[in-house]
């Protein structure tokens, strides 16, 4: 057999190569087959899970078109509107102008003429028709008048409203308790979606909790066995965890995939009036709604199977 | 030779009920040792400290050098597997051959070994216990005797120091209840320290192996082999 090189496998590679088997194997292997095995028992979790993640993500959806809905509504109630005289004095509009212009607390101050205005209302809806009922045109000339910080749009209003240009039947746009009110309303549906989303993941947990208990119970002899045998902790529960992981991942991806075929749907149907009715929510956050959803699948399974050996697997 | 089990003052006790009072004992390797008593006198409470199933409420237990009585639970794996363990009833998975279940407490013990190398070696087992043509029989398949046979092979495929039987003979006849007690010998003979609970007094009185004697948690007698009389905790039992 002269110069025939006899190559063994290296020996080292090769324990790994059959550790990492075994680990892949009991973690994820067992685990799916269990999980298969015991569907009866985990498909309540399942349900209740799927529902509500599906929820979850709506909430989510309608929680972010809140949070855009209340950014432009603080924006609107930032930018006031300073209506101008018919008979102003040019020189006192700018006058008005720079003394706003130079104060700290605003942004920024433009002057709005009234071709301006009338344009702008053409394009508002119901708008147009106001205008075209007139010979001339209703809209006043006006300042608009950015103002940093919502909390100073009341001391900018009282500084100009009169002001010598400033109309005085109709000064400006200020309505004191307009953004309060809008807040008011946003709190208490935060409040209330945060209240059922809590009592949804409490029964979903719970009824994890009772599933992955269930199957500690049914496989109660292969884990007293595992245990007397000397398997390492992990390799007891890694399985139970992965189990819930599955009915999480699972829940995650039917909740996700609903979630974000609804949303898409919406918006494939009409887009501008999704826009109105939920700003800010596009294909690419709705995506990104469900990937968390998914996530948040995955976490919420095997949490609950954490919380659920910790109970009742003793070591 | 240094004990491979040692009890040091052990007392067990649940809520007030003491199962187990001051119980000082040395095992040696390769030593078949019964041990003996009424029901509820604390024999398998005494078994279960050694596994560290449970934890001393005072007192030590050492086991092939661990401190069993102050481990930490993610050590308790390293201490089982030395440990065998043999049950009245088998705890064989139904749905696991012969061979798979001997197999499994060896891939379950250590990561390292194959999937081949755990059938050649469950297959040893196997055979050393007499069932080497039945690898692939189900349990169901099996008489008592010889499921209790593969349950034996089960523990020692790890070949631990030390192997506890909680009435290993109790659901057998007594001629199979003989040829498990002979297995025990054997395995014994091979250097293991082999803790018997038992009820068959036959067995232990022809045996003539050492015989620990538990009465209500305390252990009343400790006879060296060859010197076994008449067993008084029948009187009680």
């Amino acid at each position: 057999m002269a110069g025939v090189i006899v190559k063994g496998r290296f020996p080292r590679r090769r324990a790994l190569q059959i550790v990492i088997a075994n680990v892949l194997r009991y973690l994820f292997v067992g685990a799916a087959r269990n999980w298969a095995r015991n569907i009866g028992s985990m498909a309540p979790a399942l349900g209740s899970m799927t529902v509500l993640l599906l929820m979850s993500g709506m909430v989510g959806l309608l929680g972010f078109a809140l949070h855009n809905l209340e950014q432009v509504e603080a924006s609107q109630a930032s930018l006031l509107h300073v209506y101008m005289r018919d008979d102003a004095v040019p020189a006192d509009v700018i006058t008005l102008m720079n003394r706003l212009g130079h104060d700290s607390r605003v942004a920024s101050v433009t002057y709005v003429s009234k071709a301006d205005a009338f344009a702008r209302a053409q394009r508002v809806p119901g708008l147009p028709q106001l205008a075209g009922a007139s010979d001339s045109n209703p809209f006043p000339a006006s300042l608009d008048v950015q103002v940093k910080n919502i909390n100073d749009v009341a001391a900018i209003n009282t500084l100009v409203k009169y002001n010598v240009v400033t109309d005085p039947v109709n000064p400006t746009s200020y309505d004191s308790g307009a953004y309060q009110r809008i807040q008011a309303v946003l709190l208490g549906a935060a409040v209330a979606g945060a209240a059922f989303l809590a009592l949804l993941a409490f029964v979903a947990i719970t009824v994890t909790i009772n599933s992955v208990r269930a199957a500690i119970h049914s496989r109660r002899d292969e884990v007293t066995i595992m245990q007397l045998v000397g398997a390492p902790r992990w390799m007891v529960r890694g399985p139970f965890v992965v189990e819930g992981a599955i009915t999480g991942g699972l829940a995650g991806v039917v909740a996700g995939l609903v979630t974000f075929g609804l949303t898409a749907t919406g918006i494939a149907a009409g887009p501008v009036s999704f826009s109105q009715f939920a700003p800010g929510v596009t294909v690419t956050v709705a995506a990104l709604t469900a990937a968390i959803v998914f996530a948040t699948g995955l976490g919420l399974g095997s949490g609950s199977s954490l919380v659920s050996m910790r109970r009742h697997l003793e070591s | 030779m240094p004990p491979i089990v040692e009890f040091k003052g052990v007392t067990r006790a649940y809520g007030s009920r003491v199962a187990l009072d001051d119980v000082h004992l040395a095992l040696a390797p390769g030593e078949l040792t019964f041990l003996v008593g009424p029901s509820g006198a604390g024999k398998t409470t005494l078994l279960k400290l050694i596994n560290r199933e449970i934890r001393p409420s005072k007192g030590e237990v050492w086991v092939d050098g661990i401190a069993a009585h102050a481990l930490k639970a993610s050590r308790v794996a390293e201490l089982r597997r030395r440990v065998g363990v043999v049950f009245q009833d088998y705890k064989l998975l139904p749905r696991l051959t012969a061979m798979e279940n001997v197999a499994f407490a060896l891939k379950v013990g250590d990561l390292r070994i194959s999937d081949h190398e755990a059938s050649d070696r469950a297959l040893d087992a196997l055979e050393a216990v007499g069932l080497g043509d039945r690898g692939d029989s189900f349990p169901h398949q099996l008489s008592g005797g010889q499921q209790q046979r593969v349950a034996i092979a089960r523990a020692m495929v790890l070949q631990p120091p030390v192997l506890i039987a909680d009435e290993p003979t109790g659901n057998l006849d007594l001629e199979t209840a003989w040829q498990i007690t002979d297995l025990l010998e054997d395995i014994a003979a091979f250097g293991i320290a082999v803790l018997v609970a038992t009820h068959n007094v036959q067995i232990v009185t022809r045996l003539q192996r050492r015989v620990l004697t538990l009465v209500q948690g305390r252990l009343v007698r400790d006879q060296p082999a060859g010197a076994i009389g008449r067993m008084a905790w029948l009187a009680s039992s």
